[in-house]
């Protein structure tokens, strides 16, 4: 579903659902634009938090849009990921921290609800022993600094030495300014997730949404 | 901690929908003892409402457990499933030191027991000796998606010695469900026991079940 020509900007939104209307209402049409509902926004709402974002974001673009549950699957790939796709969304994301026999019946169920799988790399050092084991591949691939890990470096260097070894899409998240973002494009990456600006000045969503889409068009 | 070290729990893992759930909690005999879970595909799917719901049914004395298998943002998680009634909250062994050692300050400082799920780390004593501060439970757990495809895989119950051993907390264990699996739990010292797989449809035998579990936990 995500076009491998593209580079996209994902915004994950965590703050209460009223606020999140109002954010997406400021947002800028755009296909480049990927609506994520955050793992804590799931876990506050469930997935009529997704179905909610799904709403708001079809309402702005006048067509449906594409909505990423960050799911963080680690158990159950079956029930998550069917719990999610009936609400609406078009991806979903698996730890790649889960046990093997997870991460194998997440990918194939999400394509069998035909969605888009993503595995999350956070706190992984080496994304490619997971990606070996794997019998089938996800579309995309999250490198992925986590929010409380605030001493680390994203690994931009691996995303090209995952791309030369397999046809999945790259994700960059944990980097959170204009700066991170345009080296994570410059890096290869076809993704790059945002959210604390966001989260933290939403009345400039605007704005920011605006300055961020230069950088993938 | 809320939890007493000389007491032996059953924790039963509520995962199918919140309609079951009342049905299950109805039937379930009034015992300090039972913990009762609110499944983290459960609190997906409603959201904190599945915490705060079973809180509700299974009365203001119920000590919940939210499995949020947290893996970042320690902080608003806890808070959230604190709000929401909350005794004890689960975050995974696999997340990011920063964010299990947050996580554990963050539960004692509202005054909640940290839960740590242990599922797929190979030694969790390795995690133990790295965090400021131990959790107040860890959980040894092998994962449904686990038990399903590569039946080989066991729990490893030699862990709890182990643990025990170095460290003063309380052991869980999750990912059997038989009375035989009880029984091997127990006498391996486990403190917790989590069942799920019988509990996940209310029937005419679920009080029952739920009074022979009680009976092998002491």
């Amino acid at each position: 579903m995500l076009n491998p020509r593209f580079k996209y900007l994902q915004i994950a939104f965590n703050r209460s659902l009223p606020e999140v209307r109002q954010m997406i209402g400021l947002l800028p049409v755009s296909d480049r634009i990927l609506i994520e509902a955050g793992t804590p926004l799931i876990k506050r709402y469930g997935v009529k938090g997704i179905t909610f974002l799904k709403d708001c974001w079809e309402q702005k673009l006048q067509k449906p849009g594409y909505i990423v549950a960050d799911l963080k699957c680690m158990d159950r790939g079956s029930t998550e990921v069917k719990a999610v796709s009936s609400a609406g969304a078009s991806a979903a994301t698996c730890l790649g921290l889960a046990p093997i026999e997870t991460i194998s019946e997440f990918i194939n169920k999400c394509e069998a609800a035909k969605i888009d799988s993503m595995v999350d790399m956070m706190n992984i050092q080496f994304p490619f022993e997971i990606l070996q084991k794997l019998s089938k591949l996800p579309q995309v691939i999250v490198l992925h600094r986590g929010v409380d890990e605030f001493e680390k470096q994203i690994p931009l260097y691996d995303i090209n030495k995952i791309k030369g070894t397999y046809n999945v899409l790259i994700s960059v998240a944990g980097g959170e300014n204009l700066r991170s973002a345009t080296s994570s494009f410059f890096n290869n990456a076809d993704i790059t997730v945002i959210w604390r600006q966001f989260y933290e000045t939403p009345e400039q969503t605007a704005q920011l949404a605006k300055e961020f889409l230069e950088l993938v068009k | 901690m809320i939890l007493q070290k000389k007491e032996k729990y059953l924790q039963i893992a509520l995962n199918s929908n919140l309609q079951e759930a009342e049905l299950i909690i109805k039937q379930l005999p009034i015992s300090k003892r039972i913990l009762v879970e609110a499944g983290t595909p459960l609190i997906k799917i409603y959201g904190t409402e599945a915490i705060s719901r079973i809180k509700q049914l299974a009365g203001s004395q119920a000590y919940v457990v939210a499995d949020m298998k947290t893996t970042d943002l320690s902080q608003q998680e806890v808070r959230m499933a604190a709000e929401a009634g909350a005794s004890g909250i689960v975050c995974l062994g696999v997340s990011p030191i920063e964010t299990i050692d947050l996580f554990i300050k963050e539960c004692k400082s509202i005054g909640v027991d940290s839960m740590i799920d242990m599922m797929n780390v190979q030694d969790p004593l390795m995690i133990l000796k790295k965090l400021k501060t131990p959790p107040d439970v860890i959980i040894l757990h092998r994962g449904v998606d686990e038990t399903e495809f590569s039946k080989e895989k066991q729990i490893p119950y030699y862990q709890i010695k182990q643990i025990k051993d170095s460290y003063n907390i309380l052991i869980a264990v999750a990912g059997g469900d038989t009375i035989k699996e009880v029984r091997q739990a127990i006498f391996n010292d486990a403190d917790i026991v989590i069942v799920w797989k019988e509990f996940y449809q209310a029937s005419s035998a679920t009080a029952k079940l739920a009074e022979d579990f009680l009976k092998e936990i002491k």
